[in-house]
């Protein structure tokens, strides 16, 4: 992993400075403070509440609102990863250097990823929020997390991969938004299609159940090795792609 | 040693053949120039050397190691300025050249003072807190160069180093190369003649993809010494005039062409252009015919060749057309 960190250490100082960060950040609090704001209004007029259907799992796990910015922000954020890099030629001067690929391929992903994190962190405030007016379960709290950590994960590597497939930044957006939202929308087959292993595999697939299933506690390693392998497979990809442009630029 | 080793080098870009078998090596210490006419293939040459690109077929191997199978350690030994210089605009200078020099490998504790020194050498010390998305071509081509420079490799190989250069920049790299060719190798590509003229001392010529020549600067210029000569003569009264003189002279294969540069009928001087893969005896020839037509030999001189004219010739282009490349 000869370059790792250098490359790590750049990508976030791009991402900061250009400031293609900031803008993501502020746009996702943004419309999660709206959330936030709608869940917390929606509990103080109805006082009726479930076992497991506290303002929490109800952020977390039961509004389209959590998906709606990742399904736009990921690909925003992983656009220029690699596709901006071919474009201006710098990333002759890149592998010219002695650094590996994967070193490359993941110093860029892990910049994305810190941001991702980055990104998530002042809704702990929302949790701290919650915990003033009553009981939140530590538990329901940290699945939820790890869940928005796990499919984030695959969404940045996705992003990841399609912006080495192009060289324009917005086709890379695109691709990676379009392969997200296919993702997405299939996991509504759970809902329409008939019984059977369509509608398993959709259940299987859908982000939506995962949301809800950890929103409430229930950790489904299955659920996490889906996730595993959405990262897994889109930074091989990459990784074979930046070698493969060695051969074909 | 040799520092470059490359046999039957081939690239193919598609359905293009941009490099067809060609082989030459580069030795220690040598600062060698790679020239060609734009599309050669000394760019794609250059960036399978850095190891940007995999070779088609054949071996190249760098400070000893097989591109192939040891591209890291290669690149160790490599400090490589793309034709265009791609920085990243949104940095400064200094901290471009600090991760540049991270990149490298370069510790920590050296890479302030590997940083200033590519900075000092190069000549953007003064810049180097300046944003690069401000600075012109030449001052970012200096940073590309500066780059090369980090962690002081033992190959040095620039992809036509002084392109968007004024002559007095020109100037100023050719000193820099002339300082650091005691340190490192150098292999550098051009299609401007003068530059290998003044800077180096082994040039690679390629054209279509083929290395057409190399060798010593010297040697490559003496390939057409015996090819011009100019002749002082006094053409005696009643003798030929230009244009008879000129057909009588290039009657014989040995010369390709005559014809008078300067001086009256006194005394003259012509310029003869003797005929293709003829040696000295093409001289004797020429002086014969010249007293036989009454003229009073007094000067033969070859004409010390431009490797211009020498490139023209390897390359079939005419050397015009290359200034204009």
């Amino acid at each position: 992993m000869t370059g790792f960190w250098p490359i790590l250490k750049r990508e976030l100082f791009a991402l900061f400075v250009t400031p293609l960060a900031w803008v993501v950040i502020t746009g996702f609090l943004f419309i999660q403070g709206m959330h936030f704001y709608l869940v917390m209004s929606h509990y103080a007029v109805s006082m009726e509440l479930g076992a497991d259907a506290g303002p929490m799992q109800l952020f977390f796990g039961q509004t389209v609102f959590l998906y709606l910015p990742l399904l736009l922000l990921c690909p925003v954020l992983t656009m220029r990863l690699f596709a901006e890099e071919r474009r201006s030629g710098t990333i002759e001067a890149l592998l010219t250097a002695p650094v590996t690929t994967p070193a490359v391929v993941f110093g860029k992903y892990f910049a994305v990823l810190a941001v991702y994190l980055v990104m998530w962190l002042p809704t702990l405030l929302y949790v701290k929020i919650v915990s003033g007016t009553g009981q939140v379960d530590g538990q329901v709290v940290a699945a939820s997390y790890l869940a928005v950590v796990a499919v984030g994960s695959g969404y940045l590597a996705i992003g990841t991969m399609t912006s080495a497939l192009t060289k324009s930044q917005l086709s890379a957006a695109i691709l990676s938004a379009v392969t997200i939202i296919a993702l997405f929308i299939l996991g509504i087959g759970e809902y329409v299609l008939p019984e059977g292993s369509g509608k398993e595999l959709c259940a299987y697939l859908s982000v939506w159940s995962q949301m809800n299933d950890f929103s409430r506690g229930i950790v489904d390693s299955r659920r996490l090795w889906l996730d595993l392998t959405i990262i897994v497979v889109p930074l091989f990809v990459t990784v074979r792609a930046v070698e493969a442009w060695r051969q074909e630029l | 040693m040799a520092m470059i080793e490359v046999e039957d080098l081939h690239k193919r870009y598609g359905p293009v053949h941009a490099l067809r078998g060609i082989s030459f090596g580069v030795d220690r210490g040598v600062l060698t120039g790679f020239l060609g006419p734009n599309g050669a293939g000394k760019s794609t040459t250059l960036r399978i050397l850095a190891g940007f690109l995999g070779a088609t077929a054949g071996r190249v191997r760098v400070a000893g190691f097989d591109l192939r199978t040891h591209r890291l350690e290669a690149a160790r030994n490599i400090g490589y300025m793309p034709e265009t210089s791609p920085l990243y605009p949104e940095m400064k200078i200094e901290e471009y050249l600090r991760f540049r020099a991270e990149l490298k490998g370069v510790s920590r504790s050296k890479r302030t003072e590997e940083v200033g020194r590519a900075c000092e050498l190069t000549r953007i010390a003064d810049r180097r807190r300046m944003l690069i998305r401000h600075q012109s071509k030449g001052y970012r081509q200096r940073v590309g160069l500066a780059d090369a420079l980090l962690g002081r490799p033992p190959l040095i190989i620039l992809d036509e180093p002084t392109a968007g250069f004024d002559p007095n920049q020109v100037q100023q790299v050719r000193t820099l190369l002339d300082d650091l060719r005691a340190e490192h190798t150098i292999f550098l590509s051009t299609h401007i003649l003068s530059e290998v003229e003044a800077t180096c001392e082994e040039a690679v010529v390629i054209h279509e993809g083929r290395v057409v020549a190399s060798g010593s600067i010297e040697a490559l210029r003496k390939r057409k010494r015996a090819g011009v000569v100019e002749v002082t003569f006094h053409r005696g009264e009643g003798a030929l005039r230009d244009e008879e003189l000129s057909a009588w002279l290039t009657q014989s294969e040995a010369i390709a062409a005559a014809g008078r540069r300067r001086g009256d009928n006194g005394l003259e001087t012509w310029r003869v252009t003797l005929g293709p893969g003829v040696d000295e005896d093409a001289v004797e020839t020429l002086v014969a015919a010249l007293v036989r037509a009454g003229a009073g030999i007094r000067a033969v001189e070859p004409l010390a060749v431009s490797l211009e004219e020498v490139f023209a010739d390897l390359t079939g282009a005419t050397p015009e057309d290359e200034d204009e490349a």
